[in-house]
């Protein structure tokens, strides 16, 4: 029996491959866009992805890597990027494998997104900006494309340990990250991938058009009461250490 | 504290329809309004011609928004006539009424340009002089679009939404500033002029119309944006910031 093919739009963060790798384990053929193949040329993007139209049951889109800078540093270069990466990539990929889905009457489409379409950080008007887009978007893929037997789904991803952390002075969300969560715990990388696993079963069918915020529920917990010392003596150990990884509370 | 006989605002896509109900109720409130324009300017005089007649006092300039150095210009032109800037209030968009399907991505490119571009380039551009107001405020204006899709535009309704959350960031980003920044998303308006395709509505599928737009429930009157705006520039509305308030008479509980 044909495996069905599931293509991952953009494997640059860590959330995608891994999701990539788990969703393959389960069976599924995993497919990603060649090298020279441009997100947001439509005209390319369809010639290349006519190839995929025999097997392709799925779309799985993420969001670009997460960017963060002060309004008054960016450049209309920032901008044009953000433009490219977060919205005109995630229409035209709507809009190729979605008009193809729609042509076959089945289909799923999944943007794989942020709690940043509804959370903001301060620092992040251009990458949020993009999050609202596309949270849009996938409400009216499910309006138009919905009554074509197209499935779509936005989820809002929550901070993972591969965020880049503390490079927004004005938020404190990315700080003292385990504690915010509900259960003090991160959510593990098989939480989101299970999520995604089962929204490409014809038993998601119902939940079509919804947003899913797979955080852990950090979005709506205060989380447990942090000092302005531990902040800071947070802040000060991260620029010390110039550390990549989400700092943990309790190794404070 | 600054009167209001000494505020300045600017808003942009004033000329006609919704920004020249802005400006009209904030001018008749003793603003000095830059009135702006890009394709349409013949409505746009008539506007300034209806403020002046009134007593009020304004400006009429012509810029593309999509337009880096042009942006500039329109804030810097403004802050040239009266010295100041208070208010900067982001209107100017466009609309394809396109499904999903009839859009192309340089389309979608020129709308994000505008739609969010525009607001984008204003709001740096007038940052600075922001900054130097006593009590300085940014309204961008949005749409119902913004969170309920309707298959009216998918590529505005992208737009939208990313305003939603650009006014979020900012409002926590200019929070040090002092200045507020909130939304409001904006249903049918009754207006004299529209851009996008006038006949979207008619081919437009039986169950996605919105019996609000066949008159079963009230539009909203451009002036009602502008009292609305009007209280979120004022003292009492300090205190507000990183909202969409919605303003849609209702149209949205359908």
């Amino acid at each position: 029996m044909e495996r069905k093919g599931v293509l991952m739009t953009d494997l640059r963060t860590r959330e995608a491959k891994e999701a990539f790798a788990y969703l393959g384990g389960l069976g599924y053929e995993m497919l990603s866009v060649p090298d020279g193949v441009c997100l947001w040329n439509e005209t390319e993007l369809e010639a290349w992805g006519k190839s995929l139209e025999k097997n392709l049951y799925a779309v799985i889109h993420p969001a670009p890597p997460l960017f963060l800078r002060p309004l008054s540093e960016q450049t209309e270069e920032d901008f044009g990027q953000a433009a490219n990466e977060g919205i005109l990539s995630a229409f035209c990929v709507t809009k190729v494998f979605g008009g193809m889905f729609r042509e076959r009457r089945e289909g799923v489409l999944i943007y794989l997104n942020s709690i940043h379409a509804e959370k903001p950080v301060g620092r992040g008007s251009l990458f949020s900006m993009g999050c609202g887009a596309v949270q849009m978007l996938a409400r009216e893929v499910n309006q138009d494309y919905g009554t074509h037997g197209v499935r779509s789904f936005f989820v809002q991803r929550g901070i993972s340990q591969y965020d880049p952390d503390g490079k927004s002075d004005l938020s404190n969300l990315y700080f003292g990250v385990e504690k915010r969560y509900p259960e003090r715990k991160m959510p593990q990388a098989d939480a989101l991938n299970s999520l995604l696993a089962f929204l490409l079963t014809p038993g998601a069918a119902p939940l079509s058009g919804s947003d899913l915020r797979a955080d852990g529920g950090m979005t709506m917990y205060y989380g447990e009461r942090i000092t302005e010392e531990q902040v800071q003596e947070i802040r000060r150990r991260q620029l010390l250490e110039n550390r990549k990884e989400v700092t943990i509370l309790g190794d404070v | 504290m600054a009167t209001y006989e000494e505020r300045v605002a600017l808003v942009t896509g004033s000329g006609k329809g919704v920004g020249a109900g802005i400006v009209k109720v904030l001018c008749s409130e003793g603003w000095r309004c830059c009135i702006h324009c890009n394709s349409n300017r013949t409505l746009a005089e008539k506007t300034v011609a209806q403020i002046r007649e009134a007593g009020g006092e304004a400006i009429l300039l012509q810029a593309d928004v999509s337009d880096p150095a042009q942006a500039k210009a329109l804030v810097e032109q403004t802050v040239q006539q009266w010295g100041r800037l208070d208010l900067l209030v982001n209107n100017a968009a466009m609309q394809y009424n396109l499904f999903i399907d009839e859009y192309d991505v340089e389309r979608l490119r020129k709308l994000w340009n505008i739609n969010i571009g525009g607001y984008w380039r204003m709001i740096r551009e007038a940052l600075p002089y922001l900054r130097k107001s006593p009590q300085p405020r940014i309204v961008n204006v949005a749409s119902v679009h913004a969170k309920r899709p309707t298959c009216f535009d998918a590529g505005y309704a992208m737009t939208k939404g990313g305003i939603r959350m650009f006014t979020r960031e900012l409002a926590l980003e200019l929070a040090g500033d002092g200045i507020p920044v909130n939304a409001i998303d904006l249903g049918g308006t009754r207006i004299e002029f529209k851009t996008g395709n006038p006949a979207f509505h008619s081919y437009r599928p039986a169950e996605t119309r919105n019996p609000a737009l066949d008159g079963k429930v009230r539009l909203v009157m451009p002036e009602e944006v502008g009292h609305l705006v009007s209280y979120l520039a004022s003292e009492a509305a300090s205190a507000m910031t990183g909202s969409c308030i919605r303003l849609d008479g209702g149209q949205m509980l359908n």
